[in-house]
Order: structure tokens, then C-alpha cells, then sequence
């Protein structure tokens, strides 16, 4: 495989990787206001082949986030215990944003690479074309 | 630099085997190449076209897909840039007067 095509491979496996970020980045908005909520981290990994690493990367296994739960005090709430409070969830919205925010521009960075891997390809060939 | 006559002649004899059709392990050599080269991008179509089959049926990730087209894409540019510059040279030879 040509070195190009490389690039293409691993362009490809950077952004495939950071959308399943964005996935879990979702998932954590979506269940922001759920009782007992742990944030899901993603994280990340060279792929080996062989022995080898083949320089892609790939979403290794999903961890939660250890911090303390929010008390949420709202005694009308069926979940609340005796002093009126419930566990909420430890997800920060402004940290899943910036973290969206992260995977998108490193989605684009990938992207970026791939199509410039095309048009080196492209302009390499054009030079025989005449 | 000087250029005798004799020198020259045995130049010619010794570059005229070049011209025999009897170097024939040359030519199977860069056969097995254009071969391997044709197989090559045969096998970088298929992929291609089992990325799209498989994208149409719902089971494989865009990546691939968008992965396999474009490396498909880069082989047939390729190819038929080769192509074109080769049968340009054989009517170019063609035209030759003789």
C-alpha cells in the first residue's frame, strides 16, 4: 500500500475515533439531568497488528468518571432521602462542550489530511498527464 | 572528447542486442511487474466496490466507504493517466516517418 493510501487509512480511523467521542459526549448531555449519572470517558489507543503498531488509533474501552455525584436538594422529588436531597449526575455541560468542541476540530483536522493526501496524489499524477 | 569511427561501431554492437526480440527475461520480468500492478488495482476497485455494496445494505461504517472510494478513485486516475501516456507514445511512434 502506497503511502497515500496510508493516509487515507489513518485520516480515516482519526475521525471514525473522534466520532465515537462525540457519541459518548452526547450521551452524557442527553443524560445530564439523570439521577446517578456517571459521565462516560473515552479513551484512546494506537492499533496494534501483529506486534505492531500500524500508527491508527481506535476508542479503547469506556471508563466513568469517578467524582462525587451532585446533591440535588428538591424534597418533592421521588428519589429524595430524608434531609430533602437526591444523587443528580457529575456531568459538567461546559466540560462536554469544550470537550465537543475538541472532537470537532481534531474531525476536521483528519479531515483535512485526507483531502490533502488526495490532492497531493492528484498533482503527483497530473505532472505525467501534460 | 574525441569520437572515432571504430569506437563507435563497437558501441553499436555491443547496444545491438537491445533491439533482438531474444531478451526475454527482461520483458517476462517487467510483464510479472505490470501484472502485479494490474492486479493491484484490480483488488483496490473490488475493495471499493465491496465497501459500496455493503454501505448500501446498511452494514459498514461511512469511513470505510469514503476510505475505499477515494483510494479507488486515486488507482483509476492513475491508471488512466498511465494509460493515456502510453497509447499517446505508441501513435506518437506510429507517426514516425520511416
Amino acid at each position: 500500500m502506497s503511502d497515500f493510501a496510508r493516509t487515507l487509512a489513518l485520516s480515516a480511523s482519526g475521525m471514525q475515533a473522534q466520532a465515537a467521542r462525540l457519541r459518548h459526549v452526547s450521551e452524557n448531555i442527553a443524560n445530564a439531568d439523570t439521577p446517578g449519572y456517571h459521565r462516560k470517558l473515552v479513551s484512546f489507543g494506537e492499533v496494534v497488528e501483529g506486534g505492531r503498531a500500524t500508527g491508527e488509533v481506535e476508542t479503547g474501552p469506556v471508563t466513568l468518571d469517578r467524582t462525587e455525584l451532585t446533591r440535588i436538594y428538591d424534597p418533592s422529588h421521588p428519589l429524595a432521602d430524608a434531609t430533602g436531597h437526591y444523587d443528580g449526575s457529575n456531568v459538567d455541560l461546559v466540560v462536554e462542550i469544550a470537550d465537543a468542541r475538541e472532537a470537532q476540530r481534531s474531525y476536521e483536522a483528519n479531515l483535512r489530511m485526507f483531502d490533502q493526501a488526495r490532492q497531493m496524489h492528484s498533482a503527483l499524477i497530473e505532472l505525467i498527464r501534460r | 572528447m574525441d569520437f572515432r569511427s571504430s569506437h563507435v561501431a563497437q558501441l553499436y554492437q555491443a547496444a545491438r542486442p537491445a533491439t533482438q526480440p531474444g531478451a526475454r527475461d527482461q520483458a517476462q520480468g517487467a510483464g510479472e511487474a505490470f501484472a502485479r500492478v494490474a492486479r493491484d488495482f484490480a483488488d483496490t476497485v473490488r475493495q471499493g466496490e465491496e465497501a459500496a455494496k455493503s454501505t448500501m445494505t446498511g452494514d459498514a461504517d461511512p469511513y470505510a466507504l469514503v476510505q475505499a472510494l477515494a483510494a479507488t478513485e486515486l488507482a483509476v486516475e492513475t491508471a488512466v493517466t498511465v494509460r493515456d501516456k502510453v497509447v499517446e507514445a505508441y501513435q506518437e511512434i506510429l507517426r514516425m516517418p520511416v
